[in-house]
């Protein structure tokens, strides 16, 4: 019962997300690409972030803090 | 009714709404910065209040902001006339209220003493003179302003700024108000200190609140021999236009015609005075919580006796009585209120649900030596 | 009778100026730094370690004492709107006042409430539920400058209102119109990641200072690496959308477009050069010197080969007969006022798009007084008013070229940047790491030029073609307004040397009491630091 709430959660918040989506895309689309390119860029900075340990990751216990 | 007139009244409404949480929140915040340097001895004392409004001065200052936003919006014509007619006064308040960020931001960054005494002297300041200013501006705008409008709706002002600022009846307003928030930030103080900074607090609590009571007393008393303002003819559903459309008259103790016309309405400056005996009687009693709930009565009760004495006026002028500003003559367009109010309703619930969660959160004692060790307090 | 007085109407611009460009220093360091610490603190969620943690921490106390003076001088733009541009809130108030009082209702009650407990909240929230509290901060901070440029965009382009001779002012609308105004979208996005960017170069530079005297290197080398691919991102968008804003400007405000591109003449496509440096002469109109590449500037405006750009010369010959039409409607409009007779308001109504350039000729009737002008008079009054509708050619010219400029140099250093970091390399280019610290405050300055082209260019308007800006002022006294400018003056230099003075402070020690930890892998050592 809690997981079929769970995804009816879900599903309501996809629907809402995606009417906002359709609206402002249409209404104002640089409100939306600055939505969609913030996000990117967040997850692009957090993604060379886990790519410098990845990197780094063979001796970070010995790095001088 | 007409849609456009119950648009206005709701504003004018919610702007009370406004300037009673700005009095509640924002004054506690200033009482807490007036008597700092009363409740707070040391060092660590002073943190320790700081850092008790600390996680919320923030927020609650927006309440100020919200004010004037508020009113530039739901009424632009008092927007632009109040603060242009006040502006010595409006900067001088700027000064003191742009101050107090930086100095909670500041003061306890650096360690020199003389660093942290100034700061602690920029609190008292921005603490009283806010609110001071506050009320002093209630204080002038019962008595009428100077002002008239030409025919493109261009202000000019008619009295020196030292009108508003050397006025007997504008300063024991401003004391009143100042009374008001050193009450609230007494009281916000005892609930979340410990001794000996709630001891000190109780005992400035219990004497603002009995100076509040004096002072707002004497204030009807003055009123009632005061020259006010009578609107004889003017239609509620007007065009927002201030510069025709009315004929207003001034007489002596025309503040009192509300009053008179509907006693029901004597109910708000006795819920005033009893609530803010009633906050006393707490603060003395030791029950710092429920004197806090009587501190919005008593700020309900004060903006509640002066709106019910001047509706329909905002700002009556003394110099060209019929362009006024009222009510009916200075708000904005039914589009604008209605767009307005669809906003609010929306948002308004929502801060306070987040606002109440916030206090949550941080809810608790605040001690000294936590506040000392965390290099991340105020 | 009352007269404008044009020295109080030059220090009200001043100190307008002052403290809006002043307000600005801070704004897009809030802007920027609170997404930058979600980012941050996202990995610190998601990864565990504790050098994320120690991030967020340690950007999050600059950002505070920077934050304090962003909310402190923005407070006063809230009110200098009534206190000095009274004619201007009361004209414009009903559409101006509403994103005003949505910015607070919506973004600063989040952003100001919130931040209380991203600081204070630490060790009060679960980990995820202070990551939100951060997300709300950073959204709220950029919502508020969403509903300010929407209210800005209005004025540059005034789409969603229109004057009512009934009230004497422009009445609101339509709410959509205004939210969903061209101009306002471009210039949110353009400022918000204008943020970004100086976001992106005051933790990359600070992190290239660290990295020069080898200390906290881990710290240093992750946030150089975020804020370097941070900034490549924004610095290509704030690329993009200021050409959006170009073309935006070419359409809806043709005398702001000519004179950031010093075009005196219209243009002849496609040979037209796009000018690269001149010293424009506003008193002649004409430059005096240029230097251009020719085949620029037409597809860089127009996004095509073959359209004309009306130069200034020509926009000023346009302007003459709606001058001729503005004064017509102005005087229709105050006897309308008097009478209220049907006659006069159809001539207002036939000539009311003109209205602004009546009132522009208000300085040069007799007596300030438009309606007052003899039909002899007429001609000479138009003829000085034309130039009138020009803004300062020589300041919107070259505050534009100077943020492009930077705007291409931020772009290269980021694109360096980032290429150097993924590859490990920094430490070895210590005179590049240099160039990023000494970079920290080239951002700030361009969004200061990008402001002053903006609304230096939206002159001689307050409201574009309504409203003209010496009409807009309060009528103070000289000594009035050398108070207040005296005192803001004072205040906001204790400020910055105090603010300057912190900041310096703290970003030379650096991520303080860290010093023991290693990188936070060890999990039994987190559960400590991360209850």
């Amino acid at each position: 019962m809690i997981i079929l709430l769970r995804f009816a959660g879900l599903g309501l918040a996809l629907v809402v997300a995606l009417l906002f989506a359709v609206f402002v895309g249409d209404q104002g689309p640089w409100y939306f690409a600055w939505a969609v390119g913030t996000v990117m860029i967040i997850l692009v900075a957090a993604a060379g972030a886990v790519l410098f340990d990845a990197q780094d990751g063979r001796d970070t216990s010995q790095e001088e803090f | 009714m007409d849609v456009y007139v119950i648009l206005k009244l709701v504003w004018a409404g919610l702007l009370c709404v406004l300037l009673i949480g700005l009095g509640l929140m924002v004054g506690m915040d200033m009482g807490v910065g007036t008597l700092l340097r009363f409740v707070g001895r040391t060092d660590g004392e002073r943190r320790t209040a700081l850092n008790i409004i600390g996680p919320h001065w923030d927020g609650n200052q927006v309440w100020f902001i919200l004010g004037g936003g508020a009113i530039f919006a739901a009424f632009p014509t008092l927007y632009a006339t109040s603060f242009s007619v006040f502006y010595v006064v409006m900067i001088v308040l700027l000064f003191s209220m742009i101050l107090r960020p930086v100095a909670f931001e500041y003061r306890s960054k650096v360690e020199a003493r003389l660093w942290r005494a100034s700061w602690d002297w920029v609190f008292l300041l921005s603490g009283f003179l806010p609110m001071f200013v506050y009320g002093a501006a209630f204080g002038n705008i019962l008595q009428g302003v100077g002002y008239h409008f030409n025919w493109t709706g261009q202000y000019f002002q008619d009295n020196s700024f030292l009108t508003y600022l050397l006025n007997p009846f504008a300063i024991l307003c401003g004391l009143m108000a100042v009374s008001l928030s050193v009450m609230q930030g007494g009281v916000m103080l005892m609930i979340r200190s410990e001794n000996p900074i709630h001891d000190r607090a109780q005992y400035f609590a219990a004497r603002a609140g009995l100076m509040a009571v004096v002072l707002f007393l004497a204030g009807g008393v003055w009123v009632r021999g005061m020259s006010g303002f009578v609107l004889e003819q003017g239609d509620p559903a007007m065009p927002a236009n201030p510069m025709h459309g009315q004929h207003v008259s001034m007489q002596a103790g025309a503040w009192l015609h509300n009053y008179a016309a509907h006693p029901v309405l004597w109910l708000l400056p006795l819920l005033g005075v009893v609530c803010m005996l009633a906050e006393v009687a707490l603060v003395l009693a030791n029950r710092p919580r429920m004197a806090w709930w009587m501190g919005l009565g008593a700020w309900v009760g004060t903006i509640g006796t002066v709106a019910a004495s001047m509706f329909p006026f905002f700002m009556p002028s003394t110099t060209s009585p019929d362009q006024s500003l009222t009510i009916w003559n200075s708000s904005a367009s039914q589009y604008g209120l209605t767009c307005m109010l669809a906003v609010s309703l929306v948002f308004v619930p929502l801060i306070l649900c987040y606002t109440s969660w916030c206090y949550y959160v941080m809810r608790g004692k605040v001690h000294t030596a936590d506040i000392v060790k965390d290099t991340h307090s105020y | 009778m009352d007269l404008i007085n044009p020295a109080v109407v030059d220090l009200s611009r001043f100190q307008f100026a002052l403290t809006a460009l002043y307000h600005f220093m801070f704004v897009p360091l809030t802007l920027g730094l609170t997404f930058m610490l979600a980012a941050m603190e996202t990995v610190y969620v998601v990864t565990g370690r504790q050098v994320y943690k120690d991030m967020a921490l340690f950007w999050g106390k600059l950002f505070g004492i920077n934050f304090a003076l962003g909310v402190a001088t923005g407070l006063t733009m809230e009110f200098e709107f009534g206190t000095n541009w009274s004619m201007y809130s009361r004209f414009f108030g009903d559409m101006f006042g509403t994103p005003l009082a949505i910015e607070g209702l919506m973004a600063f009650f989040m952003e100001s409430t919130f931040v209380g407990l991203m600081f204070f909240g630490w060790d009060r929230l679960s980990k995820p539920a202070h990551l939100a509290i951060t997300y709300l901060v950073a959204l709220g901070s950029n919502l508020s400058a969403l509903w300010i440029l929407v209210a800005n965009a209005s004025m540059n382009v005034p789409h969603g209102a229109h004057f009512d001779p009934e009230t004497l002012r422009m009445t609101f609308d339509s709410f959509v119109g205004v939210v969903f105004n061209p101009d306002a979208q471009a210039k949110f996005v353009h400022t918000s990641v204008a943020g970004y960017v100086a976001a992106s170069m005051f933790v990359m530079g600070i992190s290239a200072f660290y990295l020069l005297r080898r200390e906290h290197r881990a710290f240093a080398a992750r946030s150089f690496r975020m804020a370097a691919l941070f900034g490549i991102f924004s610095t290509v968008a704030v690329i993009t959308l200021g050409d959006v804003l170009g073309r935006l400007d070419y359409e809806h405000q043709p005398t702001k477009i000519a004179a950031i591109e010093g075009l005196w003449h219209t243009s002849k496509p496609p040979y037209e050069p796009w000018i690269v440096a001149a010293l424009p002469n506003d008193a002649k109109q004409e430059s005096s010197f240029e230097i251009g590449v020719p085949f620029v500037l037409t597809p860089l405006i127009t996004h095509s080969f073959d359209t004309p750009i009306t130069g200034m010369i020509e926009l000023e010959d346009a302007a003459a007969p709606r001058i001729a039409s503005g004064i017509t409607a102005i005087s229709a409009l105050r006897r309308y006022e008097e009478s209220h007779l049907g006659a006069d308001l159809e001539v207002f109504h036939a000539h009311q798009n003109d209205m602004g350039y009546g009132l522009l000729a208000t300085r040069h009737a007799p007596n300030q007084d438009v309606t007052a002008i003899a039909p002899e008079q007429l001609q000479s009054v138009i003829e000085q008013t034309k130039p009138d509708i020009l803004p300062n050619v020589f300041v919107t010219f070259w505050s534009f070229r100077i943020m492009v400029f930077l705007g291409v140099f931020f772009f290269v250093l980021f694109a360096m940047a980032s290429y150097l970091s993924l590859k490990n390399q920094l430490e070895r280019n210590r005179l590049f790491l240099k160039l990023c610290m000494w970079s920290i405050p080239l951002p700030v300055l361009a969004t200061e030029f990008g402001w002053i082209t903006a609304e230096g260019g939206r002159q001689p308007w307050t409201v574009f073609e309504r409203l003209p800006t010496f009409m807009s002022a309060s009528t103070h006294s000289m000594s009035y307004m050398l108070f207040s400018l005296a005192g803001f003056t004072m205040l906001y230099s204790i400020f910055i040397a105090v603010e300057l003075y912190l900041m310096f402070k703290f970003a030379r020690l650096g991520p303080e009491a860290h010093h023991q930890h290693d990188d936070g892998a060890d999990p039994a050592h987190l559960s400590v630091v991360a209850h």
